[in-house]
């Protein structure tokens, strides 16, 4: 299944949609559920934010594999920025040294079981699978 | 859809999902709290990045002046999102 997203926070309501409507038709495992949602959020909001003046709609593609599902996210005429990249985040600083931000990147990496980068002519693809298990 | 006010305990009731897109809703709540507060989960069915933010911010702000805030009835899902973040030893979370 395939969505064209438009580029702005508000089509969050629509991303939802579109997974809950796959999960939905393919049954899938409740484990899989909220770190697939979560997980295109943090990846389309980086998109968003990180790009302002690009028009261009994102690409959200999701298939079943196995008991979990894949999914790729592509986004056009962007600069290259590897999402699997390992992240310095201090999840034990204590609150005062805690800044706001920086923390979803290093969430994704928690959440999936694979994610893989490809950047080629200008265009970013990431994939990342998720199973029940 | 994402909700959030006050209970009739005096908690601050947390419905719904709170996404990127219902940030500043929330944070314009949590901004007028000025006092140690409990904050009822076990509606909230979901939280991304941009939600621990709003709570970061406020937990950030409260103790400064000495007071926290409470987190309760926290599904399983956003329970691994706040082990995974450190947030279990930042906030007092009780499930």
């Amino acid at each position: 299944m395939e969505l064209e997203i438009v580029r702005r926070i508000d089509s969050l309501k629509d991303i939802y949609e579109f997974i809950e409507a796959f999960f939905e038709s393919n049954g899938t495992a409740d484990p899989v559920r909220y770190p697939v949602h979560f997980v295109v959020e943090e990846l389309f909001t980086n998109m968003v934010k990180y790009n302002p003046g690009n028009m261009n709609t994102v690409l959200l593609d999701i298939d079943t594999d196995g008991d979990g599902v894949k999914v790729m996210i592509t986004d056009y005429d962007v600069d290259d920025f590897d999402v699997t990249r390992k992240r310095d985040v201090d999840i034990h600083a204590p609150l005062e040294e805690r800044k706001v931000g920086g923390l979803g990147l290093h969430l994704v990496r928690h959440m999936v079981d694979k994610l893989d980068y490809h950047y080629e002519d200008r265009r970013s693809r990431i994939t990342f699978t998720k199973g029940p298990g | 859809m994402f909700d959030i006010d006050y209970g009739l305990d005096g908690a601050i009731i947390c419905k719904g999902r709170l996404d990127a897109a219902q940030c500043e809703k929330a944070q314009e709540f949590m901004d007028a709290v000025a006092e140690a507060k409990t904050l009822d989960f076990s509606e909230l069915e979901y939280i991304s990045s941009a939600g621990l933010g709003v709570l970061l911010k406020t937990q950030k702000r409260l103790a400064a002046g000495g007071a926290g805030l409470k987190i309760i009835n926290v599904n399983n899902h956003i329970k691994d999102v706040f082990r995974y973040s450190g947030f279990n030893a930042i906030f007092d979370i009780e499930a």
